[in-house]
């Protein structure tokens, strides 16, 4: 078998292996995750960033216009580009509001690059925080609740 | 076979992460899976980009932006800024939504966790202009929220958060099980 330049030349130019997809129908359960931390491993582990340990952490990131992921219960993170039609997404009330709960939700998923892109048409139920991680990694960060809630 | 196996590793090498590392200034985080990456890319909305659903301004930093790479047309997620407090980098790309601008910063690819193709930017270079710090938001904070001065970080004054701490407590379970926390934590 010998392959010509020509034809070397055009597998050469296929494109990355991820490419982009058309938008599919999806409804999933997940929980609403502070995506740097949980990516980034900057407060440690993934199983730490998540639920009531990270609660209050994931207001700050939230409020401060870190993206919002879904995460699946297979570890699937879709990151959120609207949620409940909602499109202001860089620090907006909504997502706020839902930090760290665990919504199902319906819309419109879309593959580029290897992430996976939720566009959230609707809420369809909100379970509020049923991830309870308090109890195994206290607070993340430690500083997370101040000494003065105490007094 | 030589040459097959050869001919296979050059028709895969576009699927492989490429070190976009050359020239980088930027400073290490010490993360998990970061590795410097200074590139061009044009600012852009993902809502447009991937389902036509286009905003002025990229909305004018209430969506998130993207970075579309001008070398390999892969688009990244800036997710982070240079500031370490708990902020976004939206203010600072945003106004150049649609434009090619030149960033500095760090990749992630962990793969094992989803993070692939995520950004964390330090540093914006508009076409012809100057590099400037990707560390607006504290300042746009600011602005947004007078009477807000005081001892302490961003996010230990901010409304918002302290609305739904209000409402629900720092972890988010209601008033009782914050104060058996408390009580065990402290």
């Amino acid at each position: 078998m010998r392959l010509t330049l020509p034809l070397l030349a055009l597998l050469l130019s296929a494109p990355p292996s991820f490419a982009a997809t058309e938008g599919e129908r999806l409804q999933v359960t997940g929980e609403v995750i502070d995506t740097w931390c949980y990516f980034s491993g900057v407060m440690g582990g993934p199983e730490a960033v998540v639920g009531s340990a990270h609660h209050t952490c994931a207001l700050w990131c939230s409020a401060g216009g870190i993206p919002v992921g879904l995460l699946t219960s297979d570890g699937t993170v879709y990151m959120v580009l609207k949620m409940d039609g909602d499109d202001q997404t860089a620090g907006g009330d909504t997502n706020l509001r839902i930090a760290a709960h665990t919504i199902e939700a319906d819309g419109i998923v879309y593959r580029r690059d290897g992430l996976n892109y939720l566009i959230v048409e609707e809420i369809i139920a909100d379970q509020d925080i049923i991830n309870q991680t308090h109890d195994d990694f206290g607070v993340i960060p430690g500083f997370a609740i101040p000494k003065s809630a105490a007094e | 076979m030589i040459r097959l196996a050869l001919i296979a590793a050059l028709v895969a090498a576009p699927a492989l992460a490429q070190d976009f590392s050359e020239g980088s200034e930027a400073r290490e985080w010490g993360l998990f899976a970061e590795q410097k990456a200074r590139f061009t890319a044009t600012v852009s909305d993902p809502l447009c980009e991937l389902a036509g659903d286009c905003a002025p301004d990229c909305g004018a930093g209430a969506r998130q932006v993207v970075l579309v790479r001008e070398a390999d047309d892969v688009m990244l997620f800036p997710m982070k800024n240079a500031q370490t407090s708990f902020n976004g980098p939206v203010a600072d790309l945003a106004p150049f939504c649609g434009q090619t601008v030149e960033v500095d910063g760090l990749v992630l690819d962990d793969p094992e966790i989803g993070a692939i193709n995520v950004y964390l930017v330090q540093r914006i270079r508009p076409e012809g202009g100057e590099w400037q710090r990707a560390n607006t938001w504290t300042d746009n904070w600011a602005e947004k929220n007078p009477g807000r001065d005081g001892p302490g970080p961003w996010f230990r004054r901010d409304p918002r958060v302290l609305e739904r701490i209000e409402s629900e407590g720092y972890l988010g379970l209601g008033e009782e099980a914050d104060k058996a926390f408390i009580a065990d934590w402290f």
